[in-house]
């Protein structure tokens, strides 16, 4: 009796996790993912691209669309250049966050913001490779025919406050990120697409200054 | 100041067009210093939502200002949900939309050749300030009984467009500014 009600429960969690992501299928042992990020991840020196974001505001049926560039070198450095339809550069550099809108120039030390450090750590785990190693989180791993789904629940309590879940698509051939989703509770959900992407060009270290 | 006679319905043809319009936006409160993309939306029930958004992840805050001049916080991050903070947010907010004025006593003021139409709320007076002739608003004001604490100016944005900037200065909290440009999103892709 127990043994069928323990073997109905299986299959119920296995048709749910397959309904929630169509055409990926839960990956049942994570570790040969780790393993195989973790050795590809580990040659990606740095990355260049472009990225597109979608900003979805659901009650007010709004999206908001952002173009722009996306730099990342290895271990702690990233810049994310908004270009349209606004003027935002946001560089991430060991502990340090520097926010350059318009004319205006923000120095942030990231130490001194708990979410912004989180969220800045995300970001560089995100495509460092190193998100399954967070403990803010707790981690699920879905597959496709072409891409791997990593599904992050935030455990650290600010984090649940803001977000439901954040899902990283990571493709197959290379290893990288294509798209990270943060998904919030009330609905909204921003997605930043990464797209022509250059691995393993050399990028100035001008790029990633913080004056 | 002085009482004058003057007539309300004058203002009507400044009232900004703000029922959907996205502004780059930047807060600076007691050299703190947030930016985010403000939404401003009329809903089909009639109601005006106040989205305030960062560039990549989260929103600050969701509000809801109601027909029937009644106010809903949907959301709000717990570093900004200080009931003072939103009490002015609210205010600040309804003085731009217009909000309150046909169930309020209506009065007017001259001073330095400006005319003040004051429009009492429930706390304090709201001042649309307009030239001696209602040709020009000059500014938006907020005041308590004794001395004005916030100012809002208004750039471009002819009759029917929503202004192309705001920039709104409040006198009794340091260094609490806040301001507005206009964006056009481009469509999706």
């Amino acid at each position: 009796m127990i043994k069928s009600f323990c073997l109905a429960g299986l299959l119920l969690s296995f048709f749910l996790c397959a309904a929630q992501y169509p055409g990926y299928t839960l990956l049942s042992n994570a570790e040969t993912f780790k393993k195989s990020f973790t050795q590809a991840t580990a040659f990606t020196e740095s990355i260049q691209s472009n990225f597109k974001q979608e900003k979805s505001l659901s009650m007010l049926s709004e999206d908001i669309h952002s173009t722009g560039k996306f730099w990342y070198r290895k271990n702690d450095k990233i810049r994310m250049e908004y270009i349209q339809p606004y003027s935002y550069i946001m560089i991430l550099n060991g502990g340090k966050i520097f926010i350059k809108e318009g004319q205006k120039e923000n120095k942030i030390s990231a130490n001194s913001n708990k979410v912004f450090q989180q969220v800045n750590r995300i970001l560089i785990d995100c495509v460092g490779g190193s998100m399954l190693d967070n403990p803010d989180f707790r981690s699920r791993i879905f597959e496709s025919s072409g891409a791997f789904l990593v599904e992050l629940i935030p455990l650290a309590k600010n984090l649940k406050e803001l977000y439901k879940n954040i899902n990283i698509l990571i493709d197959k051939k290379d290893f990288t990120a294509t798209e990270i989703a943060m998904f919030e509770l009330s609905g909204d959900k921003t997605v930043i697409h990464f797209q022509n992407k250059v691995l393993n060009a050399k990028i100035s270290d001008s790029v990633f200054n913080i004056p | 100041m002085q009482k004058v006679q003057s007539d309300e319905s004058c203002l009507l043809k400044f009232k900004p067009d703000l029922h959907h319009v996205i502004y780059k936006t930047s807060v600076d409160v007691i050299g703190k210093h947030i930016s985010g993309l403000l939404v401003i939306k009329r809903m089909p029930d009639s109601s005006t939502r106040i989205v305030f958004t960062n560039e990549m992840g989260f929103s600050f805050f969701d509000f809801d200002f109601l027909p029937d001049s009644g106010f809903k916080v949907y959301q709000i991050i717990p570093q900004m949900n200080k009931e003072a903070l939103v009490r002015t947010l609210r205010k600040d907010f309804e003085l731009l939309l217009y909000r309150n004025l046909s169930n309020s006593k209506y009065y007017s003021l001259k001073d330095s050749g400006m005319i003040y139409h004051a429009f009492p709320q429930m706390e304090g007076v709201n001042y649309y300030v307009t030239d001696s002739s209602c040709r020009q608003l000059v500014k938006m004001q907020r005041a308590s009984t004794k001395k004005p604490v916030m100012e809002a100016y208004m750039y471009g944005g002819s009759s029917g467009l929503a202004p192309d900037s705001i920039s709104i200065r409040h006198f009794n909290i340091s260094h609490f500014s806040i301001t507005l440009k206009k964006i056009s999103t481009p469509a999706a892709q």
